[in-house]
This record gives structure tokens, sequence and C-alpha cells, in this order.
């Protein structure tokens, strides 16, 4: 009960397809989040599961039923709407008893049921509250209630945070996940909040330009990104990316040169190749010695600082001309650099740094599938390869 | 002490009047200073003179009729601002009528069974407003809510509808409405609509549905798409939700559309008065009942006037109660949040 699949799911609108041959297998109480940027198809994703929207093409089943064609109501769904939505002509009790009442509960087990609701959204003794009398935190609370009374096989919820400030959006997101602990229910959740898909999700799903880039767990995610959209899009602040091509010695561009067999991880001299290193992977080369594979050092000058209390960015320029730009990962001359807080460099400091070799990303530069994650040195032997899954 | 009081106080005053005392003023043009020196009395005042001006045109045809239907019957030819007649004086005698007539509002229904017409017109004009409502709210819904191809052309034709004089449809109508039909039969003794409610609520319905049309699809196109899409997961189809969640809180549009059409039914002359033959048993409406007292040789103005106030009095209750809705439904309507 309670998985929702999605085969070949393709919604187009007039001018534009907003969803492109969508596949997804979401198992039974899995939380799986959808992120992405705006636009890119993952609230229509969630519109076409809940049956607000037809799909265009392709099927959606929800517990193992072909749901394409069947109304919301019927899905065995419930939806927290990022605007909230609760019905303002009536009150806590009346909304959250809404679907009950219409599929004719009898008046106990509608009372027990909403007790027993809003008693796991911590909200007693407000059932005769009108939603306008509410904060918004109490409002968010009566919609989850709303949607976990009618014990539903999959709970969708669209960006229901979204509207909260940032410490109730904290606060309601640990609620979140106790709440999925405690009922054990599929939940599809929307966001583009990367710090929420991060840290409730079993799996993220990211989407872009309505193309599913990669479903996997969170971490896996951050470490083996399919493809350099979810590299970037992962991780805050985003991974450094260098274009380059591969020579006989390994990788090679006009600032950067990270030696390796090319044979290794399969790519041919003279491709493109965009290698990505994240801002925590780069070491000032006296750590050198703690990693257990480093590069080899490349003089840098530090130009501009940000300390952030648990650690410090640091703009590095690898040449004497570059200037920081705004967008660090697509500038082949600069390295965004994270370090530890207790760091004494300044600012226009000369120094070498180093990357940590097993957490270098290569892409090929004009598909941006991932290659590989992690590189050997030419003289050991070659690490696991990554198993790109990519949709193109 | 009260009194030096007062006078000190007259004495300020005057003073204030006195800031140019040299020049000798008549009294429009003092008041002519003053209004310059503070606009906004002028503002008050022309406030005022308006508010009493149209409360004067509004409600004093209402006086007028009142004093009409309490003038004795042999005094009608000489009505005026009191009903001819009238003594305050015969008060002391203990005829507490004063010399008026109040007892025609009791004539009104022995002479005729004007109730009977009342309760027609009641009834046509309800059931006309609950068809209006039920169909209005559907087209509003599509018109408000929903995209398709052709919506604005279908809009438009609907409000052209609307531009027609109802006079350009009633010979039709009269005509289809005499013609036997035989389908009607098991539901009319004749099978013709004439001297039945069906032919004054169908004309009416669709004579004042868009102008409903056009305020219902105001006000569903401003409820947020979020709950009618929370209404539809929570278990209601499209149609659940516009009747459990969007008519409700439109409830002021709905409101007004409502009372404007059942006060346009309830006043509605022409078609009332020629789609029945006039008798009451034959669901003639008021406006056959008020003037089923002008007999071949004489008119009972007197009669006819409170005929015509006891049957505004339903309509009279029914905007004061739903005032407030309408108010805010006729001006909501225009500002979206």
């Amino acid at each position: 009960m309670g998985n929702v699949k999605l085969e070949h799911m393709t919604k187009r609108y007039d001018d534009v397809t907003a969803v492109d041959d969508m596949n997804l297998d979401i198992k039974d109480g899995e939380f799986v989040t959808f992120v992405g940027p705006s636009g890119c198809g993952k609230s229509t994703t969630m519109e076409t599961i809940a049956g607000l929207t037809k799909p265009t093409e392709g099927t959606i089943s929800i517990s193992g039923r072909d749901v394409t064609n069947l109304p919301p109501k019927d899905r065995g769904i419930s939806m927290v709407f990022q605007n909230i939505a609760l019905f303002p002509h009536m009150d806590v009790f009346d909304n959250i008893s809404f679907g009950l009442r219409l599929r004719k509960y009898d008046d106990e087990e509608i009372q027990r049921r909403v007790d027993r609701a809003a008693d796991i959204v911590q909200l007693e003794n407000m059932q005769d509250r009108m939603p306008e009398e509410m904060s918004g935190g109490q409002r968010q609370r009566v919609a989850i209630a709303r949607a976990i009374v009618r014990n539903p096989d999959v709970f969708l919820m669209d960006e229901p945070l979204a509207n909260l400030d940032a410490k109730l959006r904290v606060h309601m997101r640990t609620e979140l996940q106790r709440l999925h602990k405690e009922l054990d229910t599929t939940i599809i959740y929307v966001t583009h909040d990367q710090a929420e898909a991060m840290t409730m999700s079993d799996r993220i799903a990211v989407i872009n330009a309505g193309k599913l880039q990669q479903i996997d767990p969170p971490l896996v995610c951050y470490n083996e990104p399919a493809n350099l959209f979810v590299a970037g899009f992962i991780g805050s602040p985003s991974m450094n990316f260098i274009e380059g091509t591969i020579t006989d010695n390994g990788f090679e561009s006009e600032y950067v040169t990270v030696d390796f067999d090319p044979s290794t991880v399969g790519v041919t001299v003279g491709s493109s190749i965009t290698l990505g290193i994240r801002p925590e992977d780069v070491y000032e080369s006296s750590k050198a010695h703690t990693l257990a594979d480093p590069t080899v050092a490349m003089p840098v000058t530090t130009d501009v600082l940000e300390p952030m209390g648990d650690e410090i960015f640091i703009y590095l320029l690898l040449s004497e001309a570059a200037e920081t730009s705004m967008d660090t990962a697509q500038a082949n001359d600069q390295l965004l650099m994270s370090t530890d807080p207790d760091s004494t460099l300044g600012e226009d400091e000369q120094l070498e740094v180093v990357l940590d070799r097993s957490k270098v990303h290569l892409f090929d530069t004009a598909s941006g599938t991932a290659i590989s994650h992690g590189i050997a040195d030419p003289a050991v032997a070659s690490e696991s390869e990554a198993e790109p899954s990519t949709d193109d | 002490m009260s009194l030096e009081q007062t006078d000190g106080q007259k004495v300020y005053t005057n003073d204030d009047d006195s800031e140019e005392p040299e020049i000798d003023r008549g009294l429009f043009e003092a008041w002519a200073a003053k209004t310059i020196k503070n606009p906004k009395r002028t503002y008050k005042a022309l406030f005022y003179t308006a508010t009493i001006f149209f409360l004067v045109t509004t409600l004093f045809p209402f006086y007028w009729l009142f004093m009409v239907a309490l003038t004795p019957r042999r005094n009608l030819q000489d009505v005026g601002l009191v009903p001819s007649g009238f003594d305050p004086s015969l008060l002391a005698q203990g005829d507490l009528t004063m010399g008026t007539n109040p007892g025609v509002f009791l004539e009104v229904f022995t002479i005729i069974p004007f109730h009977r017409y009342m309760f027609n017109s009641f009834v046509i004009a309800t059931v006309t407003t609950i068809v209006v409502i039920i169909v209005a709210s559907l087209a509003g819904y599509v018109f408000g809510r929903l995209r398709f191809p052709g919506k604005g052309p279908l809009m438009l034709l609907v409000l052209i509808v609307s531009f027609f004089p109802p006079a350009a449809f009633f010979i039709p109508l009269n005509d289809l409405f005499n013609t036997n039909i035989d389908i009607l039969r098991p539901i009319l003794a004749d099978g013709s609509l004439y001297n039945t409610p069906y032919a004054m609520v169908v004309p009416f319905s669709a004579i004042f549905m868009p102008l409903s049309i056009f305020i219902l699809t105001t006000f569903y196109s401003q409820i947020p798409d979020g709950l009618e899409d929370a209404a539809r997961i929570e278990g209601t189809t499209r149609l659940g939700a516009l009747f459990r969640v969007i008519m409700p809180l439109s409830a002021p549009g709905v409101a007004t559309a409502g009372v404007l059409t059942f006060i346009a039914v309830y006043n509605e002359f022409f078609f009332s008065f020629l789609m029945t033959d006039g008798s009451a048993d034959n669901w003639a409406p008021i406006v056959d009942g008020i003037l089923q007292y002008q007999g071949q040789y004489e008119v009972l103005f007197n009669v006819m006037a409170a005929a015509s106030i006891v049957g505004v009095l339903p309509v009279a209750i029914l905007v004061v109660v739903a005032q407030e809705k309408i108010v805010s439904g006729l001006t909501a309507g225009a500002l979206k949040e």
C-alpha cells in the first residue's frame, strides 16, 4: 500500500512541456522530496499525482491502482498546500472533519479521529477557533491535521513551509519528520529549499526543466550527483566547476591540472570535461598530509573572505588577472574554498591549495553527465566507477 | 456663577466672530466668508443638501402613498400633505384614527384575496431567484474559474441577451405559452403555460440571469484556486466544491445577485400583467391584485395605495435584512485583495 508509480508521465500545455516523460517509483512509507528551481515542473508533477491536472501522456498508479483518470477524491491521497488553504468559513473542527463528513462517517468516529489528529499536531482545545484567529504555524498544523485525519495512502505536501518564518520553518521541519516517523505513510514533498530536502527525505528527486535528473538518497545526490545540474543545485554554496580537456596525463585547464590515468575513468583523450569540486574538498597545501590522496598543489591568491561562524568561505583566484565574479561556480579561474573558522588567512594572500582526489567529480561538458566521482592517483588502482543514472 | 460662565462663553464666541467686524456683511456673505476659512463646512453642507435631496425624492412617494391610503374614501379628491379630514383634536374625543382611515389596510384583504396575490408574487420571485442563483452559479463558475476557448465571446453573448427590451420577447413567448403542448399535459391541465407560474418564472429567469451571471463570475473568480483544490482533494467533486466552498465564501455576491433578482421579479409589471388572466387562482401576481381595485365606475385609490404599501413591505424587510451583505457585495466585487 501507499506506493506511487509514474510511468512516462508527460504534461504539455499549449506551448510548453511542463513535465517530460517522468518515471518514478516511490515505495510505501518513503519520504520523497521533489526539488528543483522555480518552474521546473515539480509542482505540476505533484498536481498530476493529486489529480488536479490530467497528464497529457503516461499513467499514474497509487497503491497498485491505475488512478490516471480518477478524480482527486478517489485516489486515497491528501494534500497540504503552500498557501495552507484552510476553508475560512469553517472552524478548526469543521476544517479537519471536512473530508470525513463528506464520506458520511458517523459523528462519534469523526470526533474520535479529529481528536486524534489534533493531538498529533498538538492543537488541543482549539477546535472551535476560526482560521483567521490563529497564527501561521497553527494554521499550518490544522492543514496537516486535515490531511492526516483521513488516513490516506499518500501525503502530498506542496511547499507547506514556504510561507512560514524561518524559525517556525525549522521547527515545523522537525515536526514533519516526527509525523512521518509516527504515521509511517508515504510522503511526497515539494520544495525549492534544499535544506528541507536534505534533512527530511529518504530520497530526493531532483527535477529540472520538466525532467527527472536524479532520484537518490540525499547523501548520494550530494556525493555522487548524476550530472552537472544536480551537482550545482545540491549543496550550498554550490560546487566549483572548471572546464577543461583530457590529456594523456589527466585533466587540464588553463589554471588547474589534475593528473590521473584517463583510461581508469573511461574518458578519451581530447574530450571536453568539466571538473567539479565542492568548497569543503579544497584544502590548503599545509593540510595536504591529512588527506589520503591529494592532488598536486596549485598557487592561488585569496580574494574575499566570508566568515560564517562555523566555517569561512574563501574566494581563491587562480590567475593574476582574475576578479571574483558573481558566479564562482562557472568561472574557470576561481575556486571557492571552505576552511576552519580558526584559519588565519587574510585577503590578498598567496598560498597553495590541493584538492581531495577522492572528491573530485568529472562531468562530460557537452551532455553534463557524470563520468566519475573521485579519481585515483595514477599510481594507485582505479576506484569504483559511479553508475551515471541520467535520462539523456 | 453659571450665568457668568455662559456670559463669558458668549463673549468668547463673539470675539471669534468679530475678528473682522469692520465689514458689514449679509447672512450669505458671512456664511461664504466662513466657508472659505473652513472648507470642511462647505463639504458638510453639500453632503447634507445632497442627502436630504435624495431622501426626500425617494421617501416622499412613500409618504404620499401612505397619506393617500389613510384618506377616507369620500375625501379622495382632496389629498394633501396630511390626509384630508385629519384632525388631531378628534383624539380628545376618543377617536384614535383622528379622522383618517387606517382600516383601509384591512379592506385591502377583504375586497379581494390580496394575500393570495402576494403569495403568488412571493412564490414566483422565490422560485425564479432559486433557479437564477443555481444556474448562474454554474455559469459563473465556468466563466470565472475555467479557461476555455471562446469564453469572451460567449460571455458577451450572455450579456447581449440582457440588452434586449423584455417587450421584444413578449409576443412570441405569449404565443408559445398559449399553445397547447401535448407533452406538458401530464403536468398542466391543458398543456399550456398561460395562467401558470411557469409562464412568469421561465422568462424572468432568462431575463434576469445575465446580471446574476455577471455578478457571480466576478465573485467566483476571486476565490483562490487552492481552496477549490483543497476541497476536491478532501473529497468533493468540482460541483461539490462550488456549493460547499466557493459559494459560501462568495456569500455577499450570492446575496446581491439573489436580492436583486428577487426585487426585480417581485416588481416586474409587463410579463406579470400579461401572462395570466389576472385572477388570484391563476397565479396572478401583486400587480394584478392592485389593479383589481379599479372598478368600472370607481377607482379605489386609497385601497390601491394601501395595497402598494403592503406589497412593498416584504421587499423592504428583505433589503434591510440583507443590506449589509448587499453593500459589501456591490462594492467588494470591484476590489481584489
